[in-house]
């Protein structure tokens, strides 16, 4: 119920914010929730079916270059389409790479990953007429709900319209994996992630359920990606390239892969606190290497473990 | 159906509210004219990590002694100046330092963007924003083609291919009876883009020249053994290089250890980016570099040149770069535009005033005249010339020293690249 409350209260705040945030705060949950989307997927391949990716930047990057291509080339513009085309081909880019990655776990799963996703990079980096390369490609404004709004300015599109579309798919987004996390096939997943041989036995297919919430997590990374887009307005490789990826593992960490909201938690710690220690520190990537180590030694759960870890106590008291 | 057309109405409905009210809470956006009074906001993006972090922090340094001497002078219309400095990273990341810049600190103009792979992505956030954003070294090109022709806030820096069009016209010249070139450049596009740049023009002096070799390693390569194996290989008369940062220092190490150019011409277009490390123990004479737009040891240089070598010299101990030239234009053209806006009232003007302004802004600077051209591109002169162990240094330097204009080796307004160097009367 005090969960329930909690992400009452978020949600709330999140729709709110346009009407009392500065726009430059405002603009900076745009990123929060096409991140808050690629990590919800990620994390049912993270924390529920206890593997850790290195390349899912491949699926924010298809997803991101599927929009900037489909705007630019094709001179589609509906960001429905863009959506759905994104989760069809980050699905279809998922089959092939997932069938091969899951058949590993630990290091070897995530350095498949990895390896897939820099093939990617460099496939969006060398061929330049197609994806243009560093330069990368424009991605124009898309329509919403078949409305163009090209007549807006831009920022004003951002905060409004694209805000709550945004906000609208992460809500999809959310309820779709806490189905998908408390379906038989998500308490699978967990049985898998504790003790694969036990699940095994019991009659899991431990490579097929590993494999469908891999394809999942890429169908949310695409999405995510492909919502990235539009507030920068250009697609370039850095989306695709391994950083990104250890980026989001990142987010998942700082806000606790154990608990289905940390992800998103820490997908807005981390989009806050870059945007402050940047402006503050020029050497900012030393203070985040060493706050991942502080999560990492003394806060394996993340910052949603403070939460969970205070409840029982809480509950003593009453 | 109806219900599901009225459903979406009035999600519509909703979408559109929403839109108002953010757009109705948008107070904090950039005026157009801001109080007259207290600091003039500057923001500044840099590159502060990677292989152009040196390039960024020279850009940084002179504007920073930009700033120091304005306020020394009393400032802008009386108003001191206040840096806000931002770092250039990748694209999406930037975007959200600009507007940082523009919505959060309130800056009057944004000065900087080096990456072109960036500043594709500002140009656009700057039109949206409304405010000025003069860059450094970034332009708005794909490949060497423009896409905003006709921008209000974006200034643009100097196309990025010109570098290699001034060594194709210098080749012949210095180099006559060259028959064969190989090309090394780094694997993005400004690397694709001065080759097939210099290849066009070169074409264009020496109708029979054959380009046997093109080589285009990762940007932040460090070991070059193979590709120079190649090049001796190739059995070319010239090697053109468009390396510019720490990579053309190397190389050139890499092929003195093989005497490289004891057999072979060599051009290196931008290394001048980098000359305070070409020392002379591996970098031989006779050698065509760049130093692009300023050229720190240039005898006609301005008194203004002077001091800025020796004040950056003494403060850093290095000898400055062409980045510093760009950081210095681009500040004092804004702080001119501001002046001349301002007219006799000295009232501090609207920002659209003061980009009115800039248009056909001609100032001078570090290395001499320089100005904005109508369509918001930079016009200066770019410096070349042949490497010598002739100077005081324990680096090369050029002489003797060529001048080239951008009004001779960039495409005008309006045009594209190859068909305008077709067109040239050779």
């Amino acid at each position: 119920m005090k969960g329930g409350l909690a992400v009452a209260l978020g949600a709330g705040a999140i729709a709110a914010a346009p009407l009392v945030a500065s726009t430059y705060h405002v603009l900076l949950m745009l990123p929060f929730m096409a991140y808050a989307v690629v990590l919800l997927g990620l994390n049912l391949l993270f924390g529920y079916a206890g593997l850790v990716s290195f390349g899912h930047a491949l699926f924010i990057g298809l997803g991101a270059y599927t929009g900037a291509f489909l705007t630019t080339h094709a001179k589609i513009r509906s960001l429905e389409v863009i959506l759905l085309a994104a989760a069809a081909l980050g699905a279809l880019v998922a089959v092939p790479v997932a069938a091969l990655c899951v058949r590993y776990v630990k290091i070897y799963f995530g350095m498949l990953t990895l390896a897939f996703g820099m093939v990617f990079y460099t496939f969006v980096l060398k061929f330049y007429r197609l994806t243009g390369g560093d330069e990368g490609l424009p991605f124009l404004r898309p329509s919403l709900l078949g409305q163009s709004l090209d007549a807006m300015p831009k920022t004003d599109y951002l905060v409004g319209p694209y805000y709550y579309y945004s906000l609208a798919v992460l809500g999809l987004a959310a309820l779709g994996m806490w189905r998908i996390v408390h379906s038989p096939f998500g308490l699978c997943l967990k049985t898998i992630r504790d003790n694969p041989a036990k699940a095994e036995t019991l009659g899991i297919g431990v490579t097929r359920h590993r494999f469908y919430a891999f394809v999942i997590s890429a169908v949310y990374a695409a999405v995510g990606g492909a919502l990235l887009g539009p507030p920068t307005g250009n697609v370039d490789p850095t989306l695709a390239y391994w950083t990104h990826s250890g980026n989001i593992v990142f987010m998942t960490l700082l806000g606790g892969f154990t608990s289905f909201f940390g992800p998103v938690v820490g997908a807005f710690v981390f989009i806050y606190l870059q945007n402050w220690v940047m402006s503050v520190v020029p050497y900012w990537r030393l203070i985040f290497g060493a706050m991942l180590a502080v999560i990492v030694i003394l806060a394996p759960d993340g910052l949603m473990g403070f939460v969970t870890r205070r409840r029982p106590a809480l509950a003593g008291r009453t | 159906m109806t219900h599901d057309h009225s459903s979406r109405r009035q999600f519509l409905k909703l979408l559109g509210a929403g839109a108002g009210a953010a757009a109705a809470s948008r107070l904090d956006a950039p005026a157009a004219g801001t109080q007259a009074s207290g600091p003039v906001k500057i923001g500044v993006l840099t590159i502060r990590a990677g292989v152009a972090a040196p390039v960024g922090a020279a850009g940084l340094r002179a504007t920073e002694w930009w700033a120091e001497r304005v306020n020394n002078a009393g400032g802008i219309l009386g108003r001191p100046i206040q840096l806000v400095v931002e770092e250039e990273s990748n694209p999406k990341d930037t975007v959200e330092r600009f507007r940082k810049l523009v919505l959060q600190d309130q800056v009057e103009v944004v000065l900087g963007g080096i990456s072109t792979g960036v500043t594709l992505a500002l140009g656009p956030v700057a039109e949206d924003l409304g405010t000025p954003w003069l860059s450094w070294d970034g332009t708005t090109q794909r490949g060497v083609e423009e896409t905003m022709p006709n921008p209000k806030w974006a200034f643009k820096s100097v196309d990025n291919e010109v570098e290699a069009i001034v060594a194709g016209i210098l080749t012949p010249k210095y180099f006559k009876g060259i028959k064969t070139v190989a090309g090394i450049g780094n694997d993005y596009s400004y690397g694709h883009d001065c080759w097939e740049s210099y290849q066009a023009v070169l074409r264009r002096y020496v109708s029979d020249v054959k380009f046997v070799l093109e080589l285009f390693p990762k940007l932040g390569v460090t070991d070059f053994t193979s590709h120079i194996a190649a090049i001796q290989q190739s059995k070319a008369d010239l090697l053109m290089c468009s390396f510019w940062s720490g990579d053309a220092t190397i190389i050139m190490k890499q092929a003195a250890a093989v005497g490289l150019f004891k057999t072979m011409k060599g051009v290196f277009t931008t290394a001048g980016g980098v000359h305070d490390s070409l020392k002379k123990e591996f970098t031989p004479e006779g050698l065509l570099l760049g130093y692009n737009t300023m050229y720190f040891d240039d005898p006609k240089g301005s008194a203004l040149l002077k001091q800025f070598v020796r004040e950056y010299k003494a403060k850093y101990n290095e000898y400055p770069p062409y980045e510093c030239d760009h950081a210095f234009f681009n500040a004092e053209s804004y702080k001119v535009a501001v002046e001349k806006a301002a007219g006799p009232a000295k009232k501090w003007p609207e920002k659209a005033r003061v980009v009115k302004a800039l248009e056909g802004l001609e100032i001078e600077s570090l290395s001499g005249k320089r100005s904005w051209r109508e369509d918001h591109v930079q016009m200066c002169n770019f410096y070349q010339g042949i490497t010598t162990h002739k100077n005081a240094y324990d680096f090369v330097t050029i002489g003797p020293l060529e001048v080239v204009s951008t009004k001779q080796a960039m495409k005008p307004a309006g045009s594209k690249l190859f068909e305008w160097i077709a067109g040239w009367k050779v």
